[in-house]
């Protein structure tokens, strides 16, 4: 057929508005570039505490930053993303263990819905300005996603076992192992090699890399393929 | 005529190697878009002190990516860029105040040669490449003195604070005045949205594949990447085949420790201005290049002289002042 499609993982937390920017922009290439994108839900409270960094936002000129930095990336990237009215509450108390323990079920499981919920719960923390850490609300994000009830209730049990709280940590310590200080990371395995960028500000280092052509965050849609 | 043009800002340190980056891509785009570009030379270390910030290199993983990401962007960018041997000891001790000092006293006296002068200390820092000089002697030597004057050490402080009061937390930042608004960007890998806030010319549909509440326009400036195609001959490109521009040399520089591979660098202490008959052809060309007319002849005079030292002198205060090192 056709050369054999690059695997790129993405590593992310939905408690990282960046990793939102980065994960719809893959999502728009997947079917562009000759990928095969694989979604890695880890935890970034794991990662920041195993490479030493600690949260931006903690600079208040960062944090500052971010909030306007969000809005404009917001138009850019045409993502509704939005800040939580109390964020440090939300990113640096709340945070998102519960959240990707789930996510990483629904990717032990049913694979295949694992976009759709991690984006429903984007929507929530990011968007809507939603809780993401009590069971009730990973519900509703999962059956938003368009999961029944039931097959949710499931996940959610099976996010408290040790299988899945080891996946997660298993994810996480990947993350870490090709370097990384901070989410999104996107790990590109091209002819051989592995190349690792920080950042939903990188995707054209990323095309470069691959040596396909970039096309900005929002790229025409290819009918032919979806 | 046409819409005024819109000026930006690109505060910078030659001690920060993504600054090199942004600098160089502001460089190029400075005769493709609608903009004054102003150069801040500006001072790392106080923005870090001022915002609470540190150095990223403290962390060992943001180093270790640093030094890996500098050698893609080396490609990518095309700037011949390449962390120096013992970078810690470069970048954590030694600092660039007086750099940054000489550079403010530039941008007082001779604004036309920012661009050239930061540019050959960053290729001192952060290249192996050959280094220049580009004004005389005396040239040199003037503004060296001037640079420990309070005038200049004053005028640095300002424009770091200015930095700081656009919300820098380090360097590059660059700030875009676009219909009485301010916008400021961090870091060389924001170009692209540089560009979409410098304005939109194009809009097209929203894409069917975008998250489903969206209905906002979708609209892009032309944006070429880090090396868009142009005319312009000032832009550095790595070697073998394309155009590494190489003003008049004088290599003198003995003051940081010669690199083994660079051993022209030993053989002219004295001066020789050389240039490369691409040098002069460009410089002959140089279409968009802001220079008055007599003042580039005058810098055409200097770079076929035989000069002495600008490498050398700011290389020797690099190392004979004492560095102020970042405050964390």
């Amino acid at each position: 057929m056709g050369p054999v499609p690059r695997t790129l993982e993405l590593f992310y937390d939905v408690l990282s508005p960046y990793s939102w920017l980065g994960f719809e922009i893959l999502c728009r290439y997947q079917n562009i570039w000759n990928i095969n994108l694989q979604l890695r839900p880890s935890f970034i409270g794991g990662i920041m505490k195993d490479s030493g960094n600690k949260a931006p936002a903690l600079i208040p000129r960062k944090a500052q930053y971010m909030a306007n930095d969000i809005k404009v990336l917001r138009q850019h990237v045409q993502v509704p993303i939005q800040f939580p009215k109390d964020f440090f509450s939300v990113i640096l108390e709340k945070g998102s263990l519960s959240a990707m323990r789930f996510l990483t079920a629904v990717n032990l499981e049913h694979p295949e819905m694992l976009e759709n919920v991690s984006r429903e719960l984007w929507m929530r923390i990011w968007s809507r300005d939603e809780d993401i850490t009590q069971p009730q609300s990973i519900l509703a994000a999962a059956e938003k996603a368009g999961m029944s009830a039931e097959q949710a209730q499931g996940l959610l049990e099976k996010s408290s076992t040790s299988k899945v709280k080891n996946q997660l940590k298993e994810t996480t310590d990947a993350a870490c192992r090709y370097g990384a200080f901070g989410l999104p990371i996107t790990v590109a395995h091209v002819d051989g090699q592995t190349h690792m960028v920080f950042g939903s500000d990188r995707m054209e280092l990323l095309a470069y890399l691959l040596g396909e052509k970039w096309m900005g965050p929002v790229p025409p849609a290819v009918n032919a393929r979806l | 005529m046409g819409p005024v043009p819109r000026t930006l800002e690109l505060f910078y340190d030659v001690l920060s190697p993504y600054s090199w980056l942004g600098f160089e891509i502001l460089c190029r785009y400075q005769n493709i878009w609608n903009i004054n570009l102003q150069l801040r030379p500006s001072f790392i270390g106080g923005i870090m002190k001022d915002s609470g910030n540190k150095a990223p290199a403290l962390i060992p993983r943001k180093a270790q990516y640093m030094a890996n990401d500098i050698k893609v962007l080396r490609q990518h960018v095309q700037v011949p860029i390449q962390f120096p041997k013992d970078f810690f000891s470069v970048i954590l001790e030694k600092g660039s105040l007086s750099a940054m000092r000489f550079l403010t006293a530039v941008n007082l006296e001779h604004p036309e040669m920012l661009e050239n002068v930061s540019r050959e200390l960053w290729m001192r820092i952060w290249s192996r490449a050959a280094e220049k000089a580009g004004m005389s002697a005396e040239q040199a030597q003037g503004l060296l003195e001037k640079s420990s004057t309070s005038k200049v050490k004053n005028q640095l402080k300002e424009t770091t604070d200015a930095a700081c009061r656009y919300g820098a937390f380090g360097l590059p930042i660059t700030v875009a005045h676009v219909d009485g608004q301010t916008h400021m960007v961090f870091g060389s890998d924001r170009m692209e949205l540089l560009a979409y806030l410098l304005g939109p010319t194009l809009a097209t549909s929203t894409p069917k594949n975008s998250v489903q509440s969206l209905s906002f326009f979708s609209s892009r400036r032309e944006v070429d990447g880090p090396c868009p195609p142009s005319r312009e001959c000032q832009t550095l490109r790595l070697p073998g085949g394309s155009k590494l521009l190489v003003f008049s040399v004088a290599l003198g520089a003995v003051s940081l420790p010669p690199t083994p591979k660079d051993s022209r660098k030993r053989s002219t202490i004295s001066h020789v201005a050389t240039c490369t008959s691409m040098t002069h052809k460009c410089l002959s060309e140089s279409p968009s290049s802001a220079l008055p007319q007599n003042k580039s002849n005058a810098i055409r005079q200097n770079l076929s002289r035989s000069l002495s030292v600008l490498v050398l002198l700011v290389c020797s205060f690099l190392v004979s002042y004492p560095a102020h090192c970042r405050g964390s």
